[in-house]
């Protein structure tokens, strides 16, 4: 194990030794480790890097630290900045969890139920990755999906994520009354400089999924000069628009009643976003 | 000198009644603070899991994927030249030709005995210097399983071809159940059903099903065996019943029962969950093969394959009733899935059977519970042990027929509620408090929180009270609110004809110029409070305030189950006899030294208060300090409950159970109707609890167990597929309520003394878990007009997709 406290370092580190692998709050790689899923050869422990801890601006986005823990993220401050990223992650988990999990740790853990997985891909947000050849810019779906992995020694630094001064939520679907893993999550934020809706599925799919479609109808239909309002019909048209397109009927026969049930969380669940954005 | 007296208690003894509160502070009926609490809370209780031993091993079970398999080779030799690894063992390597253990039947593998018969079913054991070389080396056992047919419900169990599981049964109900893979089959048959029904105006009929809950107790099994000099071990464990578990593990390793010395550690609950036998067999057969102390300790997963569950059951009922609201009948079907072991299915099927009318006045009936053998992972104790999938049923089906009847859920209840005096189907006379109505009363009439309680005073949702609370999912959108009912009926103590008692050793003695009391009972603690009962208990019985509770092992004779709500009836009960006869060696002492000096000796009814001999009216006559002086006087005794008798094997009559135990619930819930998401606001709970020994235990029994109905209500269930593996072995897939999901509670006690129990007392532990899911599920049914026959209730029955 390892602790640098520089970015150069731990980028020296990991370059060093290919088959490490770098932690920052562990909250996925120790249960990985505990339950015997995993053995890593090294550690490179990301806690002393100071500079990826906080977050500052940049030309009117966000240049967010890979190691901003759950907590940092669901204080009040950071709420007036990404709205919907502060609600991800004061649901992201119970407060040991929050006061330790990262937004870095999320994105390269990109499991099919990170809460902020979806409120990235609505915000359209960047990773910034840092390497022994210097720094690239990539989506954060490329990553998570695989299509541009991390290449040997790289790290996640930083995720770009645009400041749009424009109502935003996150709603996830629980049996749970704390912190609970989602059946299904809804991350939606308005970009009135776009004049576009943007809304993002988690958690029933392998990565978040965009209902485009959906979205550059609703956008279509509000008044973005004015008071923006729609009717309840058209809010739950969207819900459904949104569903129908994440969970498409088959080919043949029925729908499977989990799925069927899944997509009606979807709908409900799409339909308050958008409600709750534009009231 | 010291007297002692060993042996089996006077006959005869009748609980005395104080005729008037003690005085000595920290006695019954005050709240005294349990020792264990606060150790608890901030983390440093140490539990079974914590147990250390210099040079010891760690154990380690490699357990079946399959759930039904013969094992056609066992190849060892690699995991036994891993460096590190000091024994390996299958079932070829037990010590004796006693390879079975069982509370009911002796019929679990120590381990797999060439068949293994549920997922998860222990085949081998490593002993390595460190838990992650045991692991390794457990995974370069190579076991060869010729997979075999599956049992996994009742069709495939009874099936013609059906696999027989356990095909040379010996035990007692193998003579009289209808198929091999019928584990027990409790008829009961009281007046005419058929001809009952005759009279009703309405006949409502359901089918329920209740899923398979687990105990989740959050200390996982584990313990530490250390070899001893004398061929023996010390067993360090987490257990419910010291000496059940020490009649099972000795004849395995081929010893004395006196050489197999158990005491008993940190147990971080239990919930029926450690009743039978986990890690304990294994850890000292790998302690006598190593020669080292050998700590076996479960993890999360592991636990969940560990322990036994609550039997997932499927109940087929019909209830006639008159128009004026009557039930004239009652017929029932319970098919308990006991699993691959028996574990104590068969008296899980006695009371389902005896309990499934519930506490209501139903003189005709025709019922039948059985437990089905199966390659499910095997089922048995958990708390409300059977009773809890007869009330989700028929209280299900007093909804049912009070609606058919226009009638309000409540009143029905009430006019056929039971009370002191009633019969119950097994043609046993309810012979104390038996106040149904009342309970069912006072929880009606208990304020129902306010509507939107959501809303704050800034006009803004409180999330946590809402339906899907932190994940934000609605703020008030779509939800519906509705309120449920139910009451239920839970027997207290071992039941059936079984000799059910405890044992209490009390000694008296002056230690620093002070009375003290050493209590010594192998009653496992496992978080209910006993040993604070007990000390209560000895207080006010020796009027001293300084009592020491020996640790539990089996040096002392053995205190039965921490179970079946009955430890501060049993093993408070024996402390209290053992008490009394100190109490009477104290003045008979006390007579002989000063009886000279006052009349009242001889003539006055005496007490033991505040450190003082006193008479009755409160003069007192000689320190205890005085009257003991070197004396140490020390009293082991047994103490039993009153018979009971099994019930009859075709009519299923008998005088089967020691006591009945009563609860009723008002449960509120608030349900997102468009996400199928419920959240209980309130469940308020009335209990009748003969007499309350310590109130803030009661009130946490009360409150434990209602949660626990909850969790079965809408959260709690091991999914076992259809090729009977289990799915979800992790608490992040199997929910359980935390302090969020926890509504307010409000609790109504009575105390209506049960003239055959100590005190008075009523056991408490179980009842509320009954009535607790059948009041949700009824809220739930009110807010969304769903019928809701299964339980745990889903998102996806409320949505209807």
């Amino acid at each position: 194990m390892t602790l640098p406290t520089s970015l150069d370092e731990a980028v020296a580190a990991l370059a060093a030794m290919p088959a490490a692998v770098p932690v920052a709050g562990g909250t996925d790689l120790m249960s990985a480790v505990n339950s015997g899923l995993l053995r890593p050869a090294a550690l490179v422990g990301l806690g002393r890097i100071s500079e990826i801890r906080g977050w500052q601006y940049a030309d009117g986005n966000a240049l967010l630290g890979a190691c901003l823990t759950h907590a940092r993220m669901g204080r009040s401050d950071f709420a007036a900045l990404i709205p919907a990223l502060a609600m991800a992650a004061r649901a992201a988990g119970p407060p040991q969890i929050r006061n330790a999990g990262t937004l870095g740790g999320n994105i390269a853990n990109a499991a099919p139920t990170g809460d902020a997985l979806p409120v990235l891909a609505a915000l359209e947000a960047t990773v910034v990755l840092a390497g022994p050849d210097g720094t690239r810019e990539i989506p954060v779906g490329h990553l998570t999906a695989g299509h541009d992995p991390l290449r040997p020694g790289e790290l996640l630094a930083y995720v770009r994520a645009p400041l749009l001064h424009a109502p935003q939520t996150f709603l996830k679907a629980t049996t749970r009354t704390g912190p609970g893993r989602a059946t299904a999550s809804v991350a939606l934020v308005l970009d009135p400089a776009r004049r576009g809706v943007r809304c993002a599925i988690g958690a029933v799919a392998p990565m978040p999924l965009r209902p485009l479609e959906a979205e550059r109808w609703v956008s279509g239909l509000i008044d973005w000069d004015g008071s923006r309002a729609l009717e309840p019909e058209a809010c739950t048209a969207f819900g459904d628009y949104a569903a129908m397109s994440c969970i498409p009927d088959p080919a043949e026969g029925e729908l499977p009643l989990a799925l069927a049930h899944l997509r009606r969380t979807v709908a409900a669940l799409a339909r308050r976003a958008l409600e709750r954005a534009l009231s | 000198m010291g007297t002692q007296m060993r042996g089996t208690a006077a006959p005869g003894r009748t609980p005395t009644s104080l005729s008037r509160r003690s005085r000595t502070k920290g006695g019954i009926g005050e709240s005294t603070l349990r020792p264990d609490g606060t150790l608890k809370v901030i983390g440093e209780f140490a539990y079974s899991s914590d147990l250390w031993h210099e040079d010891m091993l760690w154990g380690f079970t490699l357990r079946s994927p399959h759930p039904h398999a013969r094992i056609t080779s066992i190849d060892i030799s690699k995991a036994l030249a891993q460096a590190g690894v000091h024994a390996v063992l299958t079932h070829d390597d037990l010590p004796t030709a006693h390879t079975q253990y069982g509370l009911e039947y002796t019929d679990t593998p120590v381990l797999a005995d060439g068949v293994v018969r549920h997922h998860g079913e222990p085949v081998a054991l490593v002993a390595a210097d460190h838990p992650e070389t045991a692991r390794r080396a457990a995974a370069k056992i190579k076991v060869d399983y010729e997979p075999l047919p599956v049992v996994h419900d009742e069709a495939s169990a009874l099936a013609d071809d059906a696999p027989i599981l356990h095909p040379n049964r010996d035990d007692h109900h193998a003579g009289h159940v209808p198929h091999p893979n019928i584990v027990h089959r409790q008829p009961i048959i009281r007046g005419n059903a058929a001809e009952a029904a005759k009279r009703a105006d309405v006949i409502v009929t359901g089918e329920y099903e209740v899923g398979m809950q687990d105990q989740a107790f959050l200390g996982p099994e584990s313990g530490l065996a250390v070899p001893a000099e004398d061929g023996g071990i010390d067993l360090y464990i987490a257990t419910q019943w010291l000496h059940s578990d020490l009649r099972q593990i000795a004849p395995v390793l081929g010893l004395p029962e006196e050489k197999v010395r158990m005491t008993l550690s940190g147990v971080g609950g239990a919930f029926g969950g450690r009743e039978d036998l986990s890690m304990q067999i294994h850890a000292c057969l790998l302690a006598l093969r190593t020669g080292k102390p050998v700590k076996i300790v479960y993890n999360r997963f592991e636990s969940f394959f560990g322990h036994v569950h609550r039997h997932p059951a499927k109940l087929w009922y019909e209830h006639g009733a008159t128009k004026d609201g009557k039930i004239t009948h009652m017929k029932c079907r319970i098919v308990l899935d006991g699993g691959a072991y028996a574990s104590s299915s068969p008296a899980v099927v006695g009371n389902a059977s005896s309990l499934s009318v519930g506490p209501y006045v139903v003189d005709d009936v025709e019922i039948e519970a059985l437990a089905l053998y199966t390659n499910n992972p095997p089922c048995g104790a958990m708390r409300g042990f059977g009773a809890v999938q007869a009330c989700f049923a028929y209280e299900s089906q007093m909804d049912k027929l009070a609606e058919k009847l226009g009638m309000d859920p409540v009143e029905f209840r009430q006019k056929n509620a039971m009370s002191q005096g009633a019969i119950m189907p097994t043609g046993q006379i309810v012979d104390s408090p038996a106040p149904v109505a009342e309970l069912l009363r006072l929880i009606k009439a208990m304020p129902l929180p306010p509507e939107k309680q959501w809303e704050t005073a800034r006009g803004a949702a409180d999330v946590r009270a809402l339906p899907g609370g932190l994940s934000n999912t609605t703020h008030g959108e779509g939800v519906v609110r509705g309120v449920g009912y139910a009451v239920g009926i839970k027997n207290v103590g071992f039941s059936e004809g079984f000799d059910d008692y405890s044992t209490a050793r009390v000694q008296l003695q002056v230690i620093g110029g002070e009375p003290v009391a050493t209590v010594h009972t192998a009653m496992a603690e496992v978080g209910q409070g006993g040993i604070t009962v007990n000390a209560q208990i000895a207080r006010t019985e020796l009027g001293v305030t300084q009592v020491v509770i020996h640790p539990a092992d089996t040096q002392v004779g053995s205190a039965g189950s921490t179970s079946a709500s009955r430890q501060t009836y049993m093993t408070g009960g024996a402390v209290k006899n053992a008490c009394e006869a100190i109490r009477e060696k104290v003045l008979e002492t006390g007579r002989r030294k000063f009886g000279t000096y006052h009349p009242a000796w001889a003539t006055a009814e005496l007490l033991l208060e505040d450190g003082k001999v006193v008479t009755d009216s409160d003069e007192p006559l000689a320190d205890l300090v005085d009257v003991l002086g070197d004396e140490v006087i020390d009293i082991e005794l047994q103490w039993r409950h009153r018979p009971t008798e099994a019930f009859d094997p075709v009519t299923g009559q008998g005088f089967g159970h020691v006591q009945y135990s009563f609860a009723a619930h008002r449960a509120v819930v608030e349900v997102d109707t468009e996400l199928g998401l419920v959240k209980v606001i309130e469940l308020a709970c009335a209990q009748d609890v003969g007499k309350a020994l310590n109130p803030l235990s009661v009130k946490g029994q009360i409150h434990g167990a209602t949660v626990q109905g909850l969790g079965l209500a809408v959260m709690e269930e091991i999914i076992v597929a259809k090729d009977a593996k289990v799915c979800n072995p992790s608490f992040t897939d199997y929910l359980i309520p935390t302090i969020l999901d926890t509504p307010a509670i409000p609790v109504e006690v009575l105390e209506l003394a049960d003239e055959h129990a100590p005190y008075g007392l009523r056991g408490i532990g179980e009842a509320p878990t009954l009535s607790s899911t059948p009041a949700v599920v009824a809220a739930i049914r009110a807010a969304t007009g769903l019928p809701l026959v299964r339980v745990p209730v889903r998102p996806e029955h409320i949505t209807g997709t």
